[in-house]
C-alpha cells in the first residue's frame, strides 16, 4: 500500500462510512490517543488488498478497513459495470445479530412494504424483529424457523 | 460492631459472572470457603478461578447447567457446602429450588420457599398488596386466556376498560422479558401472543396480565431485609427509571427529588408488603412513582437485585454479608438497623451503570464475541463489579451483562462527574458495549436536571446515529494517521486475536500500534513495541 497517497477508509456500521483521507491533512480531533489494533481481515479484505484495524472511540468499537484510494477507485469502476448488468435494486437482508430465527411473517413471493415485519431473531431471550429495507417482492428466502443464524448470514432477498 | 465467627464454613454459589464473584468476595471477607459451579462454556471463567472449589455441572445451555436445580443441590451436598446463594436470575426465584436446598439440610440464602412462590406470581402479589391497602397500578388480577383465540374479544374489552396505553406483563416475569407496551388496540392480540411466548420460554410459565401504562412515571424500588424473628426493615430506595424496553440501564440511590416524607412513605409501603408475606433475608419492592407524586406497587423481587451495590455505597452497608448472617438464622444486625434508621436522610449519592455486551446503535441488540480489550477504571469513589476479562468470549447463552460500574460521591453532581471520568478510563475492544450510551446519558441536561428520570425517556431521547457518526469519523482519522505514520504500513496482515490464557493477564503490547502522540512516552512505547514485535 502506498504510504503517502490518499487512503480510503471504510468504517463498518449499519451503513458503512466511507472516507478518503490524504494522510496528514485531517488530524484527529482528540487529544487522547486510543490504541489502533490490527484486526483479522475477511476474505474480501484480502481479495481487495485491504488492511483492517479496530479502534474504540468514546466507547464505540469500530472496525476500519484501509486501502489505497486509487486502487479502490479502480475496483469501484469494475463493480459498477457488473452492477449495471445485475438485477437492479435488490436488497439482501442479512442477520445483524447472531441468534435463532423464531418467527417468519413472510413467504417467498410475498409482496412487502418498506418497514414491514419480515421475521424475528431471538438472541439472549429477546425477540428482535427484522423489517424490510424496501418495498418489493420476497425473491428468495433462506431463513428457516428454528435455524441458528450467524452475524451477516443472508436471511432473504427483497427484489 | 463486628460479629464473632462466621455464619457458614462453606457456601456454594449457584450462579456465574459478576454476581458470583460479588458473593465470593463477601465470603472471602467472612472466612467462608466458596464452591463455584460452571458450564462447559465457563470452564476457565473468572468466577471459576475466583472460587476455592469449582464443579462442572453441564453443557453451555443454561437449561442444561445453571438451571439444573437438582444437579446443583447434589453438587452442593457432595462439596460439603452448608448453604447455597442463588445470586439473581437463574434459580434465584424458583421456590422449588429453595425448597430442595432446605430439604437437603442446607441453608438457602434468600426468602423462604413459600414467600418466593407467593411473590414470584406477580398476580398473587398484586392481590396481596390490594388486600393490604397498598395502591397498585390498575389492571387485571388473573392470567389472560392467551391460548384461547376465542377469548381475545373479552381481553380487548378488559383492555379498553383499563385504558390504553397498556403493558402486557408476564405473571412470572422480571427483567423486562415477556413485557410489551400496547398503544393501539389493534396491536393487542400480537402483543399478548408474543409476551406469552417470551414468558413461557424465559420463565417456563406463559401467564400474562394487563396493566395500565402510567405515562411519564418513574421506577422507584425499596431494598428490604427481614430476619427469622419477623423484623423487617427498609435500607433506602433506588431510582431505576433509566430503562430501555423495560430493561434497566442505570440505577441510582437515593431517588433524586423526593421529599423526606415521600421517602418515608415508600419505605413504609414496602415494609407493609414484606410483612404480609413474612419476608426473611433480602428482597426488593418495586413501585411506580407518578408525575402526580403517587406511589403504585408493581412487584417484589425475592432476591438480591443486580443494582444492590448502589444501596451499599449510599448506606455504607454490605447487603451480602447481612444476607449470609440472616440465612444462618441470626437477627438483623445493629449495622442494618442503623442503615435503616438513616435511610430517609441519605448523605451520599451513588450510580450504577450496566456495562452490557449490547450495541446501543442497533437497538441494544446483543453482541456476543471475543473481548480483545478490557481495562477497568478505578480511583476515588469507583467500584467495579465485573465477571469478564480480556481474551474472554462473551457467549450468547447467557445474559449480556458484563460488568457494573458503580460510583459514589457526597452528592449527585459529584457522582456524575466521577462516572464520566470513570467511563473515560474504561478501555474496551472487540465487543460493542453500552458505554457510548452512558457517556451520552451523563451529559444530557434532562438527566443531569432530573426531568429525564422517567421510564419512557430513553426510548424517546436516545438517537445514536449522529453520535456514532462523529465517533466513526474520528476513528477513520486516527486509523489514517496511524497507518501513514507507521513505516511498515501498519500491522501484520492478519493479527491473531488474543485468546484466553494465551497471554496471562492479556497485558502484552506486542502487535499493538499506537498513533504518535505529543510526548516522549508514546515514542518510547513505539520503540519498545517495535523491538518486541
Amino acid at each position: 500500500m502506498s504510504q503517502n497517497g490518499p487512503l480510503r477508509l471504510t468504517v463498518a456500521g449499519s451503513e458503512d462510512l466511507v472516507l478518503e483521507i490524504v494522510p496528514g491533512e485531517l488530524a484527529p480531533a482528540t487529544h487522547r490517543h486510543p490504541e489502533v489494533r490490527p484486526a483479522v481481515t475477511s476474505a474480501s479484505d484480502r481479495l481487495d488488498g485491504r488492511r483492517r484495524y479496530e479502534v474504540t472511540i468514546d466507547g464505540w468499537v469500530f472496525s476500519v478497513g484501509v486501502e489505497s484510494a486509487a486502487r479502490a477507485a479502480l475496483r469501484d469502476r469494475a463493480t459498477q459495470a457488473a452492477a449495471a448488468t445485475g438485477p437492479a435494486g435488490r436488497a439482501v437482508v442479512k442477520a445483524q445479530i447472531p441468534g435463532r430465527v423464531v418467527r417468519l411473517w413472510v413467504a417467498a413471493g410475498d409482496t412487502v412494504e418498506k418497514g414491514q415485519r419480515l421475521l424475528a431473531i431471538e438472541a439472549m431471550k429477546m425477540e428482535n424483529e427484522v423489517r424490510s429495507p424496501r418495498a418489493g417482492v420476497v425473491e428468495s428466502l433462506s431463513a428457516v424457523v428454528g435455524k441458528a443464524v450467524e452475524l451477516g448470514d443472508e436471511l432473504l432477498v427483497v427484489g | 460492631m463486628t460479629r464473632e465467627g462466621r455464619p457458614f464454613e462453606r457456601l456454594l454459589i449457584a450462579n456465574r459472572g459478576e454476581i458470583a464473584i460479588r458473593i465470593m468476595r463477601a465470603c472471602r471477607e467472612m472466612g467462608i470457603e466458596t464452591v463455584a459451579v460452571y458450564s462447559d462454556a465457563d470452564a476457565a471463567a473468572p468466577h471459576v478461578r475466583f472460587a476455592d472449589h469449582a464443579v462442572r455441572i453441564g453443557p453451555p445451555a443454561a437449561s442444561q447447567s445453571y438451571l439444573l436445580g437438582d444437579r446443583i443441590v447434589e453438587v452442593a451436598l457432595a462439596s460439603g457446602a452448608q448453604a447455597v446463594h442463588p445470586g439473581y436470575g437463574f434459580l434465584s426465584e424458583q421456590a422449588s429450588f429453595a425448597e430442595a436446598v432446605e430439604a437437603a439440610g442446607m441453608a438457602f440464602v434468600g426468602p423462604a420457599p413459600q414467600t418466593i412462590a407467593s411473590l414470584g406470581d406477580k398476580l398473587a402479589a398484586r392481590r396481596s398488596a390490594t388486600s393490604q391497602g397498598v395502591p397498585i397500578v390498575p389492571g387485571t388480577f388473573e392470567p389472560l386466556p392467551a391460548e384461547d383465540p376465542a377469548a381475545m374479544e373479552g381481553i380487548a374489552v378488559t383492555a379498553a376498560q383499563i385504558g390504553y396505553p397498556l403493558l402486557v406483563k408476564a405473571a412470572a416475569g422480571g427483567g423486562g422479558r415477556g413485557m410489551r407496551r400496547v398503544d393501539d388496540p389493534r396491536d393487542l392480540p400480537m402483543a399478548v401472543a408474543t409476551a406469552a411466548r417470551e414468558a413461557l420460554q424465559a420463565f417456563g410459565d406463559g401467564s400474562v396480565y394487563l396493566e395500565h401504562y402510567v405515562e411519564g412515571g418513574r421506577h422507584i424500588e425499596v431494598q428490604l431485609l427481614g430476619d427469622v424473628q419477623g423484623h423487617i426493615i427498609a435500607i433506602g430506595e433506588r431510582d431505576c427509571s433509566t430503562q430501555r424496553r423495560h430493561q434497566k440501564l442505570v440505577e441510582e440511590a437515593p431517588a433524586p427529588g423526593l421529599t423526606r416524607d415521600q421517602r418515608l412513605r415508600v419505605h413504609g409501603l414496602a415494609v407493609q408488603i414484606a410483612r404480609a408475606v413474612g419476608l426473611r433475608n433480602a428482597a426488593t419492592a418495586e413501585f411506580l412513582f407518578s408525575r402526580a407524586g403517587d406511589f403504585y406497587f408493581l412487584e417484589v423481587n425475592a432476591r438480591l437485585q443486580v443494582e444492590h451495590g448502589v444501596t451499599e455505597l449510599v448506606s455504607d452497608f454490605d447487603l451480602v454479608h447481612e444476607q449470609l448472617w440472616l440465612a444462618a438464622g441470626r437477627p438483623l444486625s445493629e449495622a442494618a438497623m442503623a442503615a435503616a434508621a438513616a435511610a430517609a436522610d441519605p448523605v451520599r449519592h451513588a450510580f450504577e451503570l450496566r456495562i452490557s455486551a449490547e450495541d446501543p446503535a442497533r437497538s441494544f441488540a446483543p453482541t456476543p464475541g471475543l473481548i480483545t480489550r478490557w481495562r477497568e477504571p478505578s480511583g476515588p469513589g469507583v467500584r467495579m463489579d465485573s465477571g469478564f476479562r480480556e481474551g474472554w468470549k462473551v457467549s450468547g447463552d447467557y445474559d449480556p451483562l458484563l460488568a457494573k460500574l458503580l460510583v459514589v460521591g457526597p452528592d449527585r453532581a459529584t457522582a456524575i462527574a466521577r462516572a464520566m471520568r470513570a467511563l473515560d478510563e474504561f478501555e474496551t475492544g472487540g465487543v460493542q458495549t453500552t458505554i457510548p450510551f452512558h457517556r451520552w446519558l451523563l451529559r444530557h441536561p434532562d438527566f443531569i436536571g432530573g426531568e429525564g428520570l422517567r421510564t419512557d425517556f430513553i426510548d424517546r431521547a436516545w438517537d445514536p446515529v449522529p453520535i456514532r457518526e462523529t465517533a466513526a469519523r474520528e476513528a477513520a482519522r486516527i486509523v489514517a494517521q496511524t497507518v501513514s505514520e507507521d513505516g511498515t504500513g501498519g500491522a501484520p496482515e492478519v493479527a491473531p486475536p488474543p485468546t484466553a490464557g494465551a497471554r496471562p493477564g492479556g497485558e502484552g503490547t506486542a502487535g499493538w500500534v499506537r498513533p504518535k502522540g505529543p510526548d516522549w512516552t508514546h515514542a518510547g512505547r513505539r520503540e519498545a513495541t517495535e523491538r518486541w514485535s
